[in-house]
């Protein structure tokens, strides 16, 4: 079933263009990885799906579950379940995780015309999304990502996604500043929480992920849109030759 | 109001008062062509009809199940229209410390109006002596209720802390029937040597109610002092604070948090005299301002000569909401000693783009979302509060004030 279909979107920042003419269709129960070389319009692309402000889509059109997704508030798409893991995750000191989660998850119910969740359910749900992704005890009542390692603010939002349960989610190179530790730890709570009705979307720089995380298909994004697609061997290939294959091929 | 100052003059029999009195009419109201009033309309809060008054209105009945509802322990001195109101305080009793309402005030001279006007007309006041050694767990909370009264409602207090001691205050205010409301306020407090005092000034009566609050610290060495002051809702709050820093290796903290979303006016205005060696003092002032509120902040350290090995540090933090918003804010230090660490600073800031965008990637709108920053911004002021029922408190206050569900 096709959950999310983008159509030539072209989308600029200050007035210059870095998406030009994305293509691409995301079924359900698929895990699509994106690479491609750094200033090629892969955190655009993140940052245009889930609504964030100072872009402006000047062409094309995205459509999630039918519906136009391009016309939504970042919280409206939030709560139709797309999910973006933060590149570079926001602390916010004072407002401990799970105040944080619990307005999210309210938030998400409120729209859906559900009740609050109630405080135990709510409880046993963190410590069950914990687990997956190996987070201490004290964690429920520090504050969000204050004070975390890198590799624990990444663990946070492979966690926050966890508590969320997306449709889509979109891992904006979520292995960046990874140790190979936390990588296995962030894998390991994508892969779990891999089903036949979710899809993921994976945007990374380098391969690595990718034998974490085993992706059925791979694009390799240049110049703000698609060059090339395969399946995971297409990553390998590219790791093989290195991204000014990529550029070369954009050339063609 | 000078005018009115002249006409009870006559009717004050003692001395110091009325000269006082004289010295309230000769100084007059502060004026915005004062610096120190620069800007803070003072005539503001009298144009709301209040007027001095040396005799208190008639004393109104006020429940005791409405204080049950602010306190948060058992012990209670409680103050209605500017008298102290026996039924409502309560005191588990404490052979060492001693605490009764008291018309023996002394005086401040000095050339400030609210300070003479307090001195002239105080009806009442707390006068605690907190003896040598005690330990009090229980927080001692002080109310000031006001009720439909438009006299200017002024309170002289004096609290001593023996050498040792420990012991921590909360003081509310409350609009018993939100009527326009005014206390002048002045507290002295004398802390003795070793001991450990927090003082938390909470402000939160209404937009009806004006403030105009002076306290005095003294501390001997060792002490350690902390003086928190929260002004939430208001009229126009004015705050004095001054710490007299007078033996060696004591600690002074200053912290404030000021959260207005209106109209509301508030000017913090605190003094700290290093007046000897090796102590230190913390001072952070956090604000947020939202509607068409007005902040102002001005924070002196004065560091004497002989105050070798002074650490003093300030600073003053504000989140703007609104683009009718004004901060104010003046960071002052003096150092007159060579072997000190000492800074300040001022800052003002939004909400970051950034992290709202955070929150609502997480499906919370937009106005959860701000709430959720500001409370976060807010936060670690209430941590300082170190009671956890009085804390508790403010947070679930500060959340509600917010709108936001913690």
């Amino acid at each position: 079933m096709t959950m999310l279909k983008i159509n030539n979107l072209h989308a600029s920042i200050d007035g210059k263009e870095i998406l030009k003419g994305f293509t691409l269709t995301v079924n359900a129960g698929e895990v699509h990885a994106i690479m491609g070389p750094n200033g090629t319009g892969k955190s655009t692309l993140a940052a245009v799906l889930t609504g964030k402000d100072g872009y402006e889509v000047t062409q094309g059109s995205v459509e999630f579950d039918g519906k136009n997704l391009l016309e939504l508030e970042p919280e409206e798409r939030a709560q139709q379940g797309v999910f973006l893991a933060f590149q570079y995750p926001v602390e916010i000191p004072g407002v401990s995780n799970a105040n944080f989660l619990k307005a999210a998850v309210n938030e998400i119910r409120k729209s859906k015309g559900l009740d609050n969740i109630a405080p135990n359910e709510f409880l046993k749900l963190m410590r069950e999304k914990m687990e997956l992704v190996e987070m201490s005890k004290d964690f429920i009542s520090r504050s969000v990502n204050q004070g975390f390692s890198g590799g624990e603010k990444k663990r946070n939002e492979i966690f926050q996604m966890a508590m969320l349960d997306p449709k889509l989610a979109i891992l904006d190179e979520t292995d960046s500043g990874l140790d190979i530790d936390a990588l296995r730890i962030v894998a390991n709570g994508v892969n779990k929480l891999r089903t036949k009705d979710n899809a993921f979307m994976v945007i990374t720089h380098y391969q690595r992920l990718l034998d974490y995380i085993i992706p059925d298909f791979v694009h390799v994004m240049y110049n703000g849109q698609i060059v090339k697609s395969g399946d995971k061997s297409l990553a390998l290939e590219l790791e093989e030759k290195g991204y000014d294959w990529v550029k070369e091929l954009d050339m063609v | 109001m000078i005018n009115e100052l002249e006409n009870i003059l006559p009717s004050v029999k003692n001395d110091h008062q009325k000269a006082s009195l004289q010295n309230a009419i000769a100084i007059g109201v502060p004026s915005m062509k004062h610096e120190e009033w620069k800007y803070t309309y003072y005539n503001k809060i009298l144009q709301q009809g209040f007027s001095p008054a040396f005799v208190v209105d008639q004393q109104p009945s006020v429940e005791k199940e409405f204080i049950d509802e602010y306190a948060v322990s058992e012990n209670r001195i409680v103050f209605v229209n500017g008298v102290f109101h026996n039924e409502l305080s309560q005191f588990n009793s404490h052979p060492k410390i001693n605490f009764w309402n008291s018309n023996n005030i002394s005086e401040i001279s000095t050339k400030d109006f609210l300070l003479e006007l307090n001195n002239a007309l105080a009806t009442d006041g707390v006068f605690l002596e907190i003896g040598n050694n005690v330990v009090s767990e229980e927080l001692i909370e002080i109310f000031y209720i006001h009720t439909n009264s438009s006299a200017i409602v002024n309170l002289r207090n004096k609290i001593k802390v023996g050498k040792n001691a420990q012991v921590k205050l909360a003081e509310y205010y409350i609009n018993y029937d939100a009527n326009p409301a005014y206390s002048n306020i002045v507290t002295e407090i004398e802390i003795a040597q070793d001991a450990i005092v927090e003082l938390d000034k909470i402000q939160d009566a209404g937009n009806l109610f004006n403030i105009t609050d002076n306290t005095f610290v003294k501390q001997d060495r060792n002490s350690v002092v902390t003086v928190n002051t929260f002004s939430l809702t208001g009229g126009i709050t004015r705050n004095v604070l001054q710490f007299d820093i007078n033996g060696e290796h004591a600690t002074a903290n200053m912290n404030g948090l000021y959260l207005l979303q209106s109209e509301e006016h508030v000017d913090n205005r605190t003094l700290v005299n290093h007046n000897v060696a090796n102590c230190e003092s913390h001072e952070l002032y956090k604000g947020i301002l939202g509607g068409k509120s007005t902040g102002v902040f001005n924070g002196k350290i004065i560091v004497k000569q002989p105050a070798q090995k002074t650490n003093a540090f300030q600073s003053n933090r504000n989140l703007l909401l609104s683009n009718d918003a004004n901060i104010y804010t003046k960071p002052q230090l003096e150092i007159f000693a060579d072997d000190v660490k000492c800074s300040h600073g001022a800052t003002s800031s939004q909400i970051e783009d950034s992290e709202l965008f955070y929150l609502q990637a997480r499906g919370i709108g937009k106005e959860v979302a701000r709430g959720l920053l500001v409370y976060a911004f807010a936060a670690e002021m209430v941590e300082r509060v170190k009671n956890e029922k009085l804390r508790n408190k403010l947070q679930s206050r500060i959340a509600e004030l917010l709108k936001i569900e913690l």
